[in-house]
């Protein structure tokens, strides 16, 4: 209990200091940045569940994303809907195709699967460019902003910080359920899972649309963030981005593809030559993850900590009372058929 | 018609010549390698640098080309794989290749630009051979040779017979005395120097062009998923069947759904026949 | 726990205050530039960076705007209009600059113009796409580049009015200004009351186009008209024409003329018959010689591109000299960096005279590209940047 109640605890901290942040940035610029992580965070905390914890490689989520925005452009946009509904049904649409990038899933092993999930994000793109009248082609489309309080940066951030505590608390819900245990143990080993009982086909599936409803919510904030939606916008590193973003916090756990995102979002923006050399790094940063430290940063700094102030192992020293030893085994000394 | 079949004919060669990339490599160390791709890329790229700026002659372009192919295997098989398959988890090889794939594709869009750039003509040839022209032929034909040089080192030479017997069995393999490591590193610089002759052949139908790794990486895959994992010929039917697939829908219907159609494809042959159209049904260890 | 949070709190808020200290000096004049000096188009905006780089260097070696010395902030995009939204809120909101010269990238700008707007800074748009440019949406930006439909136009009238062709073949690519140009191209030959013969979209990487010209040809095409920026899918159209003996003239995007072309063309002869869309201002009069405004500028730059032969298009470097130049001469005759005062000025110029064009904007129109700077040039007439005029 004490375990399960100190996550709530860091959540609920980690919130406290995101809901300064507006108070001690400078100006709108940095609002902007921590809105966009915020936003990449609702779609990772959607991804980390299919890769970190059910070991599905799905290399394709920035078509989700894509999805996400354009439904919610032409919604709210050029049909006039309600900017919460067209959320909304973003939310689903995401999800309804992320249920179908989870079927293959079911049948195909690992390879397969991450090779389909990057023809689907380059069939999205080629889609949207294709249905010019629907999507602006390449033009692309405006993206609307909510209604009044959350149209100013400061309100934006704030409703995009709302509704990621609310995924946050959601994929913390399911991990430290038995379903947390189920995906882990699916990612682990499926036949083992199967063998256990664990559903995986449900699983699975239910992961993926989770995934999928957040890419599509995501997208949806996406667009209103960036008042302009195109398709140069999403191409295929951005999908790397998120993985990497993911692997680099470490599987099974939620802060560190939190700190990944929000690091890794910063980066660029702080290291200004970092523009060209962006997905050269991020090429790099997860060869070396791999290879050296395959639990992620999170496990890193775990480790680290653990060299520097080593958990001390608690003994017990034991005082054997001799006499009483002694009389003990005097009296009982041939009565058991004798081993000394 | 006979224009829009020998295109389709000769980039499929291509895809297929990648298909044949990934059954050697995957023969002895049961990866797919996301890197496949990218080292007909470099075949392209270094054979076009080595002939039309350094000026060199252009046997030793393909040369040049070979090698640096070969070069790039060993460094996948060196990082990517070595130390992933040591930690027998499932699948970090996919991201070890990924992270390959990405910082190659980076370094060469650094280094050679963003821009295709041109492939030199190699042999003497008029311009106006219409279908007969070198780049459509110069592919089909290496790529067929490829196939043939793949199956007679399987068939008739002994390295040939540890790789099947590799791809078997690691561990009786081990058992036999077979060095499964170094034989898995030859594995790697054969695909790569493949690789390297492939897109040196396809150089002037693609132009030495830096994002063709990241194409061919899964244009190859969906060739090998339809022929079948472990087939050659199942490799070079599925190369074809793609390629002339991709030309005619441009012939037809033009060019805006030409991706979709391709992986239309790949579900259709997964959904009936989940291990490609020549490929062995697996037994799944259990 | 708690601990932890309050470190990571505590390093947070100082590295952010330290970078926000770093504004630099309050009197400077700071011009931010949006480029995509890595990625797709890039050398369109390197070559763009020189011209900017050059006229800032040339200002604040005679003493600076007002008294101020320019600082230019620039800003690499890497071509992704995520990163350009970003840089562009980094430059109005932490750096606090006065002016913004681009992005570079169509795609980009449509992000970026809005922002800029809603911020209130004065932006010179430097991207063709028709959309980019609104007086009443985007009262502070102003276009110093040639529209689309311009550039489309121009190539239209050339070659239904000049060559007097009639059955056009239009070839574009899937991508984004390659669809949105065959649309627009296709509008304006209907309202010359031509429909096209034939008309088709490829992917950029087609790897051979003699399918489609072979099409064209049995439509019964008498020019092929391609809009596309993917140099390789135009040197491919050319390679076709050229391999099936083809002899129908090619009219189209200024990319036609770009000097990797020539490298991808088969033969060199394969440039003939070539043209499209140009300016006077890089052509090469009947006496040979450019225009004295241009030839000047040529002589400052060539020192700073190697020296030799200029091997770019060299409208792109006057279009960023000009942008700059274009900033001076706002704020001298305003007296101020005061983005209303800029407006009035800009909106009553009658004629800027600039390099690249002589520019003209109103309060209600602020594309300030000349048509009559328009003109048409034959490909392979290319000579240090510029061309010789296609026959008229």
């Amino acid at each position: 209990m004490k375990y399960l109640s100190s996550k709530f605890t860091q959540l609920f901290i980690g919130i406290l200091f995101c809901c300064s942040i507006p108070i001690w940035a400078n100006d709108q610029y940095q609002i902007h940045i921590a809105t966009l992580i915020g936003i990449y965070w609702i779609l990772v905390s959607g991804l980390n569940l299919v890769v970190g914890f059910t070991g599905q490689l799905s290399i394709g989520h920035v078509g989700l994303l894509s999805i996400g925005s354009y439904a919610f452009a032409i919604l709210a946009g050029k049909l006039g809907f309600d900017p919460y509904l067209a959320m909304l049904v973003s939310g689903c649409l995401g999800g309804l195709c992320g249920l179908m990038l989870g079927l293959p899933s079911l049948r195909l092993p690992g390879f397969y699967f991450a090779m389909a999930t990057m023809a689907f994000s380059l069939i999205v793109n080629e889609l949207v460019l294709a249905q010019g009248e629907l999507t602006g082609g390449g033009i692309g489309l405006a993206g609307p902003l909510f209604p009044a309080p959350f149209e100013s940066a400061i309100g934006f951030y704030y409703f995009v910080l709302a509704i990621a505590t609310v995924f946050t608390w959601a994929s913390l819900n399911i991990v430290r359920s038995m379903w947390g245990r189920a995906l882990i143990s699916i990612r682990d080993s499926e036949v083992a899972a199967q063998a256990m009982g664990v559903p995986i086909f449900k699983a699975k599936l239910i992961v993926f649309v989770f995934s999928g409803f957040a890419a599509g919510v995501s997208g949806a904030l996406f667009a209103s963030l960036q008042s302009y939606i195109t398709p140069d916008t999403f191409v295929f590193e951005l999908s790397l981005f998120f993985f990497v973003c993911i692997i680099i916090g470490g599987k099974g756990s939620i802060l560190g593809p939190f700190l990944g995102t929000a690091v890794l979002t910063a980066l660029p923006e702080i290291a200004a030559p970092l523009a060209k050399l962006g997905n050269l790094f991020y090429g790099l940063l997860l060869l070396i993850v791999v290879l050296v430290i395959p639990e992620g940063i999170g496990r890193l700094a775990e480790m680290l900590i653990q060299k520097i102030r080593p958990r001390l192992v608690q003994t017990e020293p034991m005082n054997p009372d001799f006499s009483k030893l002694t009389r003990t085994l005097a009296n009982h000394e041939f009565k058991e058929g004798g081993q000394k | 018609m006979l224009n829009v079949f020998v295109a389709g004919l000769a980039i499929g060669m291509v895809f297929a010549a990648v298909a044949l990339m990934y059954n050697v490599m995957y023969s002895t160390s049961k990866v797919l390698s996301v890197t496949t791709g990218h080292l007909s890329m470099l075949g392209g790229v270094f054979g076009a640098y080595a002939i039309s700026i350094l000026h060199l002659h252009w046997s030793i372009g393909l040369l040049a080309a070979v090698l640096v192919g070969a070069a790039f295997g060993w460094i996948t098989e060196l990082l990517g794989v070595r130390r992933i398959l040591a930690k027998s988890d499932e699948h970090l090889w996919l991201l070890s290749t990924l992270a390959l794939a990405t910082i190659v594709q980076q370094l060469i869009g650094l280094w050679w630009g963003t821009e295709p750039k041109p492939f030199p003509r190699l042999i003497a040839q008029d311009f106006n051979a219409g279908l007969l022209d070198q780049k459509f032929w110069l592919p089909i034909i290496i790529t067929l040779l490829m196939a043939l040089g793949l199956e007679l080192f399987y068939k008739r030479t002994m390295y040939g017979k540890v790789f099947m017997a590799m791809s078997e069995d690691p561990f009786a393999a081990r058992a036999r005395g077979i060095s499964t490591d170094q034989i898995r590193q030859m594995s790697y610089l054969l695909s790569g120097a493949l690789g390297g002759l492939a897109g040196f052949a396809a150089g002037q139908l693609t132009f030495a062009y830096f994002a063709l790794g990241l194409t061919l990486t899964l244009n190859g895959f969906i060739a090998l998923a339809v022929g079948g994992l472990g087939s050659n010929i199942g490799a070079l039917i599925g190369g074809v069947a793609l390629g002339l697939l991709n030309a005619f829908v441009s012939h037809w219907f033009g060019g805006e759904y030409q991706q979709t159609m391709a992986v239309g494809l790949l579900l259709t042959v997964l959904l009936v026949k989940p291990e490609g159209l020549l490929g062995s049904r697996k037994l799944r260890p259990v | 726990m708690k601990c932890k949070f309050k470190k990571l709190g505590t390093v947070l808020s100082l590295s952010i205050s330290l970078l926000a200290t770093q504004n630099g000096f309050a009197d400077t004049l700071k011009i931010g530039w949006l480029s995509s000096l890595t990625g797709p188009l890039s050398s369109a905006a390197i070559a763009e960076n020189q011209g900017v780089e050059l006229a800032v260097e040339e200002i604040n070696k005679s003493g600076g705007i007002l008294g101020k010395q320019i600082e230019l902030l620039t800003r690499d995009t890497a071509g992704d209009p995520t990163k350009a939204v970003n840089f562009a809120k980094q430059l109005a909101f932490t750096d606090k600059v006065q002016f913004v010269i681009g992005p570079v990238n169509s795609g980009e700008g449509l992000a970026t113009v809005p922002i800029l707007a809603s911020a209130g800074i004065p932006n010179i748009v430097i991207g063709s796409l028709d959309e980019l440019i609104d007086p009443v949406k985007y009262p502070k930006a102003f276009r110093m580049i040639n529209t689309n439909r311009q550039w489309i136009s121009t190539a239209n009238d050339y070659a239904l009015k000049v060559l007097k062709k009639s059955k056009v073949a239009i070839i574009a690519d899937t991508s984004g200004y390659g669809t949105s140009s065959a649309k627009s191209a296709t509008e304006l030959l209907d309202k010359a009351g031509i429909k096209p013969v034939y008309s088709v979209l490829v992917d950029p990487n087609k790897t051979d186009l003699s399918d489609e010209m072979n099409k064209a040809r049995a439509a019964g095409a008498d020019i092929v008209m391609p809009w596309s920026a993917a140099t390789g899918l135009l040197a491919r159209v050319l390679n076709a024409r050229g391999d099936m003996g083809w002899s129908v003239p090619v009219v189209g995007h200024p990319a036609l003329m770009a000097a990797q072309i020539r490298k991808l063309l088969n033969k060199p002869e394969y440039w003939d018959n070539t043209y499209a869309a140009g300016y006077m201002s890089t052509t090469y009069m009947s006496d040979g010689k450019l225009p004295a405004p241009t030839q000047a500028l040529v002589n400052k730059v060539r020192p700073k591109l190697g020296g030799g032969e200029i091997d770019i298009l060299f409208w792109w470097v006057a279009l960023g000299y000009d942008a700059v130049k274009a900033i001076e001469y706002a704020s001298k005759t305003a007296g101020s960096t005061d983005p209303a005062a800029i407006q009035k000025v800009l909106e009553g110029s009658k004629e800027f005279k600039g390099v690249y064009a002589n520019y003209s904007w109103s309060p209600t129109e602020h594309n300030g590209f000349p048509d009559s700077n328009m003109t048409v040039n034959s490909a392979n007439t290319f000579k240090d940047g510029s061309f010789k005029l296609a026959p008229h």
